[in-house]
């Protein structure tokens, strides 16, 4: 059960994909999410939320223990992520009522159970937090290909580098959604190969 | 083994089992009652023991998981209460057989069974069985709670009995192999001989015994017996055993550590109690302390303190509980079959966590709780959800249990359902919203800086409004839809807010006229959600009264012009300052009059794609009464800022402050108060209201201006004029003023105010007949008033302003003095056009027609009455007129000639006629001079000169203009256009230089000429003989201030042949008896000087005595020693 957690290190060469990169405020909304199968893009919102529960976990444990000397990088928030959250009209009911608008519901359903084990476990979300806890969150296509820690701490730190790059700019307003074309370049050459 | 008890903790793994069934007729509601005085019973005791055992009662358990008794004791049901209700025997043997089926289906492990029958209480029932107990009604049920007391002690004796069974086989003797179901064809067929085989029973049994004794209060027991079979079945490789006796060790661990957390609040509802149980209880107070395992020392369950430290030593500490089931767990993962057990193994070890506060670790287990996979029905996945929601929550995930609590909230309304639960889905809903960072009941907390995850938000909203609108809560959808709307504004793409905005409109349509606060469930009520970004409004300003309606506070002791009081001593201080401002900035330096439409200005913007309309807005006041004037409005799409008025009438006088506004966009009311607006710049909110005023309009003979005054010169002006006059004419103009108000003026005053924005050129002068004015008031509504202005131009009557000045003060000083020293003329050598008799000046054509002149005045009207008189208040009306001067006639040139008399003085006037008309110019000594158009002439008018002195009171400019006036009273200058009968005055006031004046002035020192005792002043004719001497006589006052002299005096006869010839060689003719010239000293001031001498012609003839005079010093102008020429006529026979 626990051995994706700490296990899945073998060694392979291959390159590490990002699926979706996200950049959260200290107040905990979002700066900038990007996935990349565009479409499901929900599913992504849902999971890098729910990983923001693991985030302030790790962060109030350390802020215990340790002062100041934080490590910025949290390493991984949650070995997989295990729910396919698709869209179900709600207009499958024969309404008894005059139809309301359709507006679309989005169910939780058929999740990735044990009997259909590990090999289903395609993605895993890595945390980062900088400090002025703004939160980075990668989630990472490893199906097939098993990554080292360094790459994804390479990751974050360009991740860091590129959202410093935005803070820097006078004309951003802090805690506006991030629009720049570099730091779209930034993500965009993170999701695709490393 | 197929349905998972989700509510399972630890803890229930010391429990016996008891499941309470209802049987027969019982209502609901009474078997609810009676099952809860049944539970209440939790521990059961022994007399003789201090010992006690928990019991967990169930109303429903399936009778499969009954067979896994063997496996954990605590899943064996081992008692049997049955609730029933019988209105008669024959119902009461029916009652009787279903409750002995019942006892069949739970099997033989029934340790105890009983049966409680309500409704026979009269009758005689036979007593023949003695587990049912008749209980006469509902009221009675204490002695219910002694007979399950009684029962549950059996059931304990009966555990006791069976530990003591177990406890007392051998290890030599022939054990039975316990096993779970499923196991059962495994074992089939085995050599039950081997070793192997031996120790698997060897090891199942201590992992019961160990559950028995963990049952019956023997912890330490307990967790020896649960080593030893965790050591026998790990050697062996049985992992659903070990996996069990593993999670037994941590149970009696996590007992021994935390007690019972969750029944010792049950139990203190409990009548009896034993010593043990208040120490139990006592103990199990500090449950939410992680205890460590070795501070456990007297105060434990036992009295035996080595029993005490041997359970200690075998108990585990915390971190290895979470080891023991993380490998338990693991265990129980290698069977299919064990899903419901490794599943309640997590929950519970998610419990376990929560309490210790390790919350990643449990948010591994509940992971893996999550993949387990379980075939569960619809309902059981709801409470699945739920339940994982619930725990994660207890670990502070609340973002994660928001997640299944909604997919929860899915599950209610699968499209698989026949038969969707709405109502539960919006339940469940509601409570996703804290994870979510949602209020529903606080609005305005999202209107700051927008908290959490706007995509999900946004999502979660939706699924509200629709599951409220389809549970049939159409106010419930309309309010979460409007706090969508008003909320996520700023996140809903240009689409989504049309979408939104439309579907709000149709569901508002539906259900009209909710305002009031929705009580969703107790604890959660919701006031109607104000719309106030729909429009945004930037800022509010309450507007002043036109200027004609402003109330003007009448003069009275305390002026309005110290707002400050003494109240600091000191002139200047930052503080003080600051507290003016804010002063300022909290204070409208205005206020509205009762009965008039007041108006408050909004800056409103429309952040939709689409034009809004707006219904119904009006203002929300506080204060005195304020009847508001709704408006509706339409914004253009994405409209920038965009101004409305919103106007109301106050009815009574007193403060009066602007709390909000309220509208109706999309069929939704809302009530926006300023307070809840941060983004909305409020300058002052509360006005003053005063009592009722009168209202006037003014009307005039004048036609309207068109607009050229600035209108701010003058401050506010409401009505304006334009009058056209020639300089110096005077008009009169026709002032209409009605009362169109409702109250009475009751006094009116007059005021005209100029703008002297042309300097000192010139003004025109407005007057009225403050008489007639006094006697037209008080007007009633309605009335009219006239009234009669007579405006008069006076403006300069030079040709300009800056080039004259100049040319006249050089023409001043040249043209006649004759007295004029050579060396000024020198200096001057352009003067000479201006010499007596010369043309008029050639400059004035170069200057060309001269501009029109204006002048601003306004008049303002003073007026009040009614109620607002009393309390001090007055309207003012303004009439802005502009006054329009051509220039008339003009003065080119004006010039001092001294006449013969020293006392008189000719004025030589060049004037100009600017007009297209002929005018006629006509002074008071004078014959009248007719001009053409734009002609130049020149009249000369003889004057008294000015016996003003220099060394008169007030500031010489005074004093000049006065002299100047004086002047001009002199001239009496009128012109009259003869074509049109116009009139008007020609002031030469501005036009006289100060030289001109100075030369018009009578000499400050005086001079006495006594010629043969006649005292000459000019143009006298002194007769004398020949060879007569004529005594001449010169006295010199000086009426100057200062010493004057010494001055040089030369009398010199000469004659003149009128050709402007003179003959002054006239020693042989006349002859000087004594000293032609002399020599005065100084003198003093008011001294006086004399000259005698005398002079004798010798010859008859017209002689002249020319007086020369010759000032030493040059300190007095020349004009002053002017002195007259005395004309001697000498006859042949002396006289």
């Amino acid at each position: 059960m626990f051995n994706v957690a700490t296990g899945g290190r073998r060694r392979r060469a291959f390159c590490t994909m990002a699926v979706c990169v996200a950049v959260i405020t200290k107040e905990n909304y979002p700066l900038y999410i990007s996935n990349v199968p565009a479409a499901n893009e929900l599913k992504f919102h849902y999971t890098v939320h729910t990983s923001l529960d693991v985030v302030e976990e790790k962060l109030s444990a350390v802020g215990k223990t340790t002062s100041d000397l934080r490590e910025l990088y949290l390493g991984l928030l949650y070995p997989t992520e295990d729910y396919k959250v698709y869209p179900l009209m709600c207009e499958t009911h024969p309404p008894s009522t005059p139809p309301p608008p359709p507006i679309p519901i989005f169910v939780g359903d058929g999740m990735v159970f044990r009997s259909c084990p590990r090999a289903h476990a395609f993605e895993s979300r890595y945390g980062y937090v900088a400090n002025t806890k703004v939160k980075f969150v990668i989630v990472i296509d490893s199906s097939n290909t098993s990554f080292r820690d360094n790459e994804i701490r390479s990751m974050f730190r360009k991740l860091h580098t590129a959202y410093t790059d935005v803070m820097c700019n006078p004309f951003y307003t802090p805690g506006d959604p991030i629009q720049s074309k570099t730091f779209d370049d930034v993500i965009s050459s993170m999701m695709q190969v490393c | 083994m197929t349905e998972p008890d989700y509510t399972q903790s630890a803890e229930d793994h010391q429990c016996l089992l008891v499941v309470v069934k209802p049987l027969g007729s019982i209502s609901k509601s009474n078997f609810s009652c009676v099952f809860n005085k049944i539970s209440s019973v939790e521990q059961a005791t022994l007399q003789d023991s201090h010992r006690a055992t928990w019991i967990r009662y169930k109303q429903y358990y399936p009778p499969e998981n009954n067979d896994w008794g063997d496996f954990q004791a605590h899943r064996r049901v081992v008692g049997l209460i049955a609730v029933a209700e019988a209105r008669g025997t024959q119902e009461l043997a029916l009652i009787f057989e279903s409750f002995d089926g019942l006892r069949g289906e739970y099997g033989t492990c029934l340790y105890n069974w009983r049966m409680f029958v309500f409704g026979l209480t009269g009758e005689v029932v036979e007593q023949n069985r003695t587990d049912v107990d008749f209980v006469g009604d509902y009221e009675r049920l204490d002695g219910l709670t002694r007979t399950v007391e009684e029962f549950t002690s059996s059931l304990f004796i009966v555990l006791e009995s069976k530990r003591l069974d177990r406890a007392s086989e051998k290890a030599g003797d022939k054990m039975p192999l316990l096993c779970v179901p499923f196991e059962k064809k495994d074992f089939v067929g085995l050599d039950t001989d081997s070793r192997n085989y031996r120790k698997r029973c060897q090891g199942r049994m201590r992992k019961h015994v160990g559950d028995l004794n963990l049952q019956a209060g023997l912890l330490h027991e307990a967790l020896v017996n649960y080593h030893i079979a965790v050591e026998t079945l790990r050697s062996i490789n049985d992992f659903l055993w070990l996996a069990a006796a593993l999670e037994g060790l941590c149970v009696a661990s996590v007992v021994s550590h935390y007690g019972t957390t969750c029944m010792t609040t049950k139990a203190r509802h409990q009548g009896a109690s034993t010593q043990a149980e208040r120490e139990q209880r006592s103990r199990t107070g500090t449950q939410e302390v992680l205890i460590d395992p070795g501070s456990l020392t007297t105060n434990g369950i036992g009295g035996d303190p080595s029993l005490e430290i041997g359970r200690a030593k075998n108990c585990l500490s915390p971190d290895d509980i979470v080891e023991k089931y993380r490998e338990a767990i693991s265990f129980y993962a290698k069977y299919r079959q064990a899903a419901v057990i490794e599943l309640e193994a997590c929950i519970k070890a998610v419990r376990v966590l929560a309490l210790q506060k390790k919350r990643s670790e449990a948010a591994d287990f509940l992971q893996n709780a999550i993949y387990i996979h379980v075939d569960v029905t619809e309902d059981e996945r709801i409470q699945r959800y739920s339940v994982l929601s619930e725990l994660y929550e207890r670990i502070g995930f609340r973002r994660k249990a928001a997640f299944f609590k909604r997919i929860s909230a899915m599950q209610c309304v699968r499209a698989a359902l026949p038969e969707p639960g709405w109502k539960a889905c919006y339940e469940l809903l509601l409570d996703t919203l804290q994870g979510y960072n949602i209020s529903l009941d606080n609005p305005q907390s999202s209107t700051e800086s927008h908290h959490g995850w706007p995509a999900v938000q946004l999502r979660i909203l939706h699924e509200l409004v629709y599951s409220a609108q389809r549970m049939g809560n159409p106010a419930l959808s309309v309010h979460h839809l409007t706090f969508l709307l008003h909320s996520m504004l700023d996140f809903l793409s240009e689409q989504e807010k049309k979408e939104v905005s439309q579907t709000l409109e149709r569901y508002a349509a539906s259900c009209r006229g909710h305002s009031t606060t929705l009580e969703i469930r107790e604890s959660l009520k919701v006031q109607p959600i104000a719309l106030s970004k729909l429009p945004i409004v930037r800022s509010m300003k309450l507007i002043n009264l036109p200027p004609n309606l402003r109330p003007v506070k009448l003069k009275s002791g305390d002026g309005l012009s110290t707002p400050i009081s003494s109240s600091s001593p000191f002139i200047y201080s930052p503080i003080v300052v600051q507290q003016r401002r804010e002063q300022r900035a909290n204070q409208i330096d205005f206020q509205w009059v009762q009965g008039d439409v007041c108006e408050v200005q909004l800056m409103v913007y429309n952040p939709m794609p689409f034009e809004l309309r707006v219904e119904n807005m009006g203002l929300l006041t506080s204060g005195v009464e304020f009847e508001s004037l709704p408006a509706a409005l339409s914004l253009p799409a994405e409209s920038g800022l965009y101004p409305v008025t919103l106007v109301g009438v106050p009815k009574i006088p007193g403060p009066i402050t602007i709390a909000g506004y309220h509208t109706e966009v999309f069929g939704i009311p809302s009530r926006c108060m300023l307070q809840n607006l941060p983004h909305c710049k409020v300058m002052c909110s509360t006005v003053e209201v005063v009592p009722a005023l009168p209202l006037t309009q003014l009307t005039t003979s004048l036609p309207r201006c068109s607009g050229l005054i600035a209108p701010s010169t003058l401050g506010d002006v409401c009505c304006n004029a334009v009058v056209r006059l020639f300089n110096g004419e005077t008009q009169e103009v026709s002032v209409q003023l009605e009362n169109i108000g409702k109250q009475p003026v009751e006094s009116v005053e007059l005021e005209v105010t100029y703008n002297h924005q042309q300097g000192d050129s010139g003004t025109c002068g407005m007057t009225w007949d403050t008489q007639e004015l006094q006697k037209l008031i008080p007007m009633q509504p309605g009335s009219l008033v006239d009234l009669t202005l007579s405006i008069h131009a006076n403006f300069d009557f030079s040709n300009t302003d800056g080039s004259l000045a100049d040319t006249q003060d050089e023409m001043s000083t040249a043209p006649g003095t004759p007295f004029s020293s050579p060396a000024r003329r020198v200096t001057r050598p352009h003067k000479e056009y201006h010499t007596p008799g010369g043309t008029p000046p050639e400059q004035n054509g170069r200057l060309g027609p001269s501009p029109l002149k204006i002048q601003e005045a306004v008049l303002l009207v003073h007026y009040t009455g009614g109620p607002g008189a009393t309390a001090g208040y007055s309207r003012r009306l303004s009439l802005s007129i502009l006054i329009e001067v051509e220039p008339s006639v003009v003065f080119t040139n004006l010039t001092a000639v001294p006449a013969t008399s020293s006392q008189r003085c000719h004025l030589v006037i060049d004037v100009q006629n600017q007009m297209e008309h002929e005018v006629q110019l006509q002074s008071i000594h004078n014959d009248d001079l007719l001009l053409r158009p734009h002609e130049n002439k020149r009249m000369a008018a003889q004057l008294h000169r000015l016996n003003g002195s220099t060394d008169g009171t007030g500031s010489p400019r005074g004093l000049q203009r006065a002299e100047a006036e004086a002047v001009c009273r002199q001239l009496g200058l009128r012109w009259l256009i003869l074509s049109n009968g116009r009139k008007g005055e020609a002031s030469v006031a501005r036009v006289v230089s100060p030289a001109v004046l100075e030369q018009l002035r009578l000499a400050p020192l005086q001079w006495d000429v006594e010629v043969g005792g006649l005292t000459c002043i000019g143009e006298e004719l002194v007769s004398t003989g020949v060879g007569k001497p004529l005594a001449v006589t010169i006295r010199l006052t000086n009426g100057t201030a200062v010493p004057a002299g010494p001055f040089c005096l030369e009398l010199r006869p000469f004659l003149d042949f009128h050709n402007g010839l003179q003959d002054c060689a006239l020693k042989s003719v006349a002859v000087f008896l004594g000293s032609n010239s002399s020599h005065l000293p100084q003198i003093q001031p008011a001294g006086v000087a004399t000259f005698h001498c005398s002079c004798l012609f010798l010859f008859p003839g017209d002689f002249l005595l020319d007086i020369q005079f010759q000032d030493g010093t040059g300190q007095f102008p020349a004009s002053w020693l002017c002195l007259p020429t005395v004309h001697v006529h000498v006859s042949e026979q002396p006289a």
